[in-house]
Order: structure tokens, then sequence, then C-alpha cells
């Protein structure tokens, strides 16, 4: 008769994290209120590379940021950016007032270490 | 900025007390993932139809809240949620009221000097408090119609600083008969609201791949925890998990090793949620494996509002760059599970 296997014992692990995270996120959307052209996706980037070179020179534009999600329609973009470049990109990024000769200007509609966090934002959470 | 992640062998009984204790409070948005599943199973459709209703009370004086009809009739009877709606944390008077019993104000240095009220600064407000949170036990023996409190209470909140909000409200009701919020509150604007709910089928998905004892994964064998987190996170807000590391636009891509699956499910619900309801969820997300199925895993996330008073039981929350305080659980196959929770900066470490 086979004897039934006892389940093996319950395991526990815990592992804590502090300040751990290598990126950093930002939600993102350039605003155009002289209307015109919108940018696509790799002039968007251009725009971002060209504020991080206005404020921080050749070594800030090198600085490696990627455009995870681009939607020109709204202009809002969800940029990733290594931590210890995000004070770097966040001035860039808030300082930039041209494009092609018109005013422009990037809001941060949300920031974190983390880009689960960037899929829900309870600030937007509108009810009729 | 903390997360934790344990992998457990769990038996439904003692899961359930678990869950309690790491609940966040209120939770406004919701999603789960299922590799490999195109249609939802009828049991999981129909425990998110029933994910219930939630309110919203314009113009709701707080001291209604403390008002002995409403405690007996709602705070007593069940669990009730309250939170303020379209207030910042970082800015404005903030309010919620927990199933506890507790009711949470969090108030500018003004109106706490105002208010006249008992209670403590922020911890995140700086060497010069600006930020004070005050505490009151509804259901605390002391705090009956006739008693001292109660009437100190009632007098700040109604005479001496009356403040009104805009309220989300929610009431888990244990059965017991007696009015609903929608009746108590008629006089008031209140409205009754469901969760929107979104469902979509993902084509051609990379899924890393996981093994539930391996927290660091493997090289060539698994991947980690932190590469599950921005991976999903990338699932859910549509990134591309295709680059180039020469690409100009984006050099993400899916962490190795992966492979493809050919459909997922990904529903997301958004709203004023209640816990017991996540936690009817998370069961009926579990018997999904009752079968035999294809899948390796599948993901439950839940956000909490970012302008709660508190996150994690009672711990205070503040908004700092972000105000993030979500919990994951990745479901296994064999039952294991790994829970990663994550807050920012002006949270506690959850428990």
């Amino acid at each position: 008769m086979a004897a039934r296997a006892e389940p093996p014992p319950a395991a526990f692990e815990r592992r804590v994290l502090r300040s751990a995270a290598r990126h950093h996120y930002l939600r993102v959307r350039l605003e155009l209120p002289d209307g015109g052209a919108r940018p696509n996706a790799a002039q968007f980037k251009q725009l971002v590379v060209s504020a991080l070179r206005e404020l921080h020179g050749e070594v800030g534009a090198a600085l490696p940021v990627d455009v995870l999600t681009y939607e020109e329609k709204t202009l809002s973009a969800i940029l990733r950016v290594i931590s210890s470049g995000l004070v770097k990109l966040w001035s860039a990024l808030t300082l930039l007032g041209f494009y092609q000769n018109r005013r422009c200007a990037f809001r941060v509609l949300q920031t974190s270490p983390f880009l689960l966090a960037l899929s829900g934002n309870s600030r937007e959470l509108v009810l009729d | 900025m903390q997360w934790s992640t344990a992998p457990l062998f769990w038996t439904p009984q003692c899961w359930e007390v678990q869950f309690w204790q790491l609940a966040l409070v209120s939770l406004t948005v919701v999603s789960f993932l299922i590799p490999e599943c195109a249609l939802l199973p009828e049991v999981l459709k129909s425990t998110i139809a029933d994910i219930g209703e939630y309110y919203l009370v314009r113009n709701l004086s707080i001291h209604e809240l403390v008002a002995h009809e409403f405690i007996d009739a709602f705070v007593k009877k069940g669990s009730c949620y309250a939170l303020t709606y379209n207030t910042k944390i970082d800015q404005d008077n903030t309010a919620a009221l927990l199933p506890n019993g507790k009711l949470i104000l969090s108030v500018d240095k003004d109106t706490y000097e105002e208010l006249g009220l008992q209670g403590r600064p922020s911890r995140y407000s700086g060497k010069k408090a600006m930020r004070y949170i005050i505490t009151i036990d509804l259901t605390d023996a002391g705090f009956h119609p006739e008693s001292k409190k109660h009437n100190r209470v009632l007098w700040a909140l109604k005479e001496k600083k009356p403040l009104e909000f805009d309220f989300l409200l929610a009431w888990y009701n244990t059965g017991a008969e007696g009015s609903t919020l929608m009746s108590y509150f008629s006089k008031n604007q209140i409205q009754a609201l469901k969760p929107k709910i979104t469902f979509s089928t993902l084509r051609d998905l990379q899924c890393p791949v996981l093994q539930s004892n391996d927290l660091q994964g493997k090289p060539e064998e698994s991947c980690s925890t932190e590469e599950l987190f921005e991976w999903l996170g990338a699932v859910l807000n549509q990134v591309s998990l295709d680059n180039n590391s020469s690409s100009f636009l984006s050099t993400y891509c899916c962490p190795e090793p992966n492979t493809v699956v050919e459909k997922a499910f990904l529903c997301t619900i958004t709203g004023f949620i209640i816990p017991e309801k996540i936690i009817q969820l998370l069961e009926q997300l579990c018997c999904y494996f009752g079968e035999p199925k294809l899948a390796y895993w599948l993901t439950l996330t839940v956000h909490g509002f970012a302008d709660s008073p508190v996150s994690w039981r009672e711990s205070e929350h503040g908004f700092h760059k972000g105000g993030e305080n979500l919990y994951n659980f990745v479901i296994f196959r064999n039952l294991d599970y790994w829970l990663q929770m994550a807050v920012g900066a002006h949270d506690d470490c959850p428990p």
C-alpha cells in the first residue's frame, strides 16, 4: 500500500530592498500651446536629448534615456532613465522652452522608481 | 523605496489570515494577467461582476461620520470605508475612515490649531510641523453619545471648524439588516458608481520564465523578482518588449529567459474597491489552477490611493514624488506565491 506523501514544510523568504531601483520612470506630456505639427517618436526623443544637451552639455546628452511609449495624439510618453540621472533629466525637461521656434512645456504627470506604479494614477480618477 | 518578496507554500486557511494583515486600506486600480488564457472562466467573470458598488457623496460634513446613528448603522455592522475625493495629501486636508472604526484626519497646521483636537505631527513634514494627523476611534468604549470625548469631537467638527469634503464610501455588510448608505445619505448628493472594468487579450506576448523558489533568478534558467516587476509594469503600460540594444528610441526588452505565449488575458478594474472583494478575486484566481492549465503563473496587481492618509494597516502615508503604494501577487501553478509590495519614500516598510 503506497503511503501518501506529506506536503513539504512551508518555506518563507523575505527580501527588503531600499532605494534599489536601477531606473526611474517619468510619465510626461508635451504641451504645444501654439499648435502646429506634432513631433513623431524619433523627433520627441531628439527633443529630450536636446533638452539635456542645452542644460547639461554633451555629457548630459549622453545620458541613456528610453522613450518606452509615445502617443502622438496626446503627446504623452513614458521615459526611463537610470536613477542617478533622474534629476538631470527632470531639470532639463522643466527648463525646455522651445521646440522648432514654437513655445513648448513638458509636464511631468507622474514619476516613480516602479514602472508598475505608472499604470494606476488615482489623481487622474475622474468620476461623473 | 522598498519592497519585499516571499514565496510560500500555503493552505487556504492560513493564507486568508496573512492577507488581512497585508491589505491596503482602499484600492483604486486592480489588474490581473493570466498567460495562455483567451477566455475568462465563468466563475471569475461572476466574481468580477459581483465586485460591488461604491458611492460618491458631495459636500459631506465630516461631523456626520462621527454621528452615532452612522456609527451604529454602518461602522459597527460590517466594514465601512471612506476616503476624501480629489484632495491631495501633500496640500489639502484629507480624511479617511478605516474598517476598524478609526477616523483619520490629515490636516494642515492652521486647521489643526483651529480644530483643537489632539493629534500628532506628521512624520513626513520636516523639522517644522506643517501637517498633523488626528485619529479618532469611533468604536472606542469611551466614545458613547454622552461622553466628554464625543461631545468635544462633535463640537470641534460641527461648530469650531466645520470641514466639508466629497467622500468616496463603501460598506461591506456582514449580512446585517438595516439601512444602506444610499438611503442614509439620501439628503446629500449621493451617487452610486460601479467600478470601470476593461478586458483585453494580448497576442504573442513574451513572458519571463520564473521559478517559484528562486527569487533572484538564475542565468539561463529563470528571471528575478525585480525583472518580473519591471516586465509587468511594461505590459500594463503597453510598452514594446522587443527593442534592439542599438535602437534610438528605447532599449527595453523582455528579461531573459522568456517564452512567447500565444495569448494572455488582462483585466483592469478601476474604482473604489474594498479588500474583501480582492480576497474573493484572489481565491478564485488561485482556484484557476485547480484544473490543469498551460500557464505556469498568473499575477494580480493592486494599487492604493496616492492621496490616502494611511497605507498599510494604519501607517502614515505621504506623497513625496509619487505616492505609490501597491502590491503584486504572482501565483504559481504549484500554488506557491510571490508577494511584492512597493511603497514610496514617505512610507513605512509594509508589514
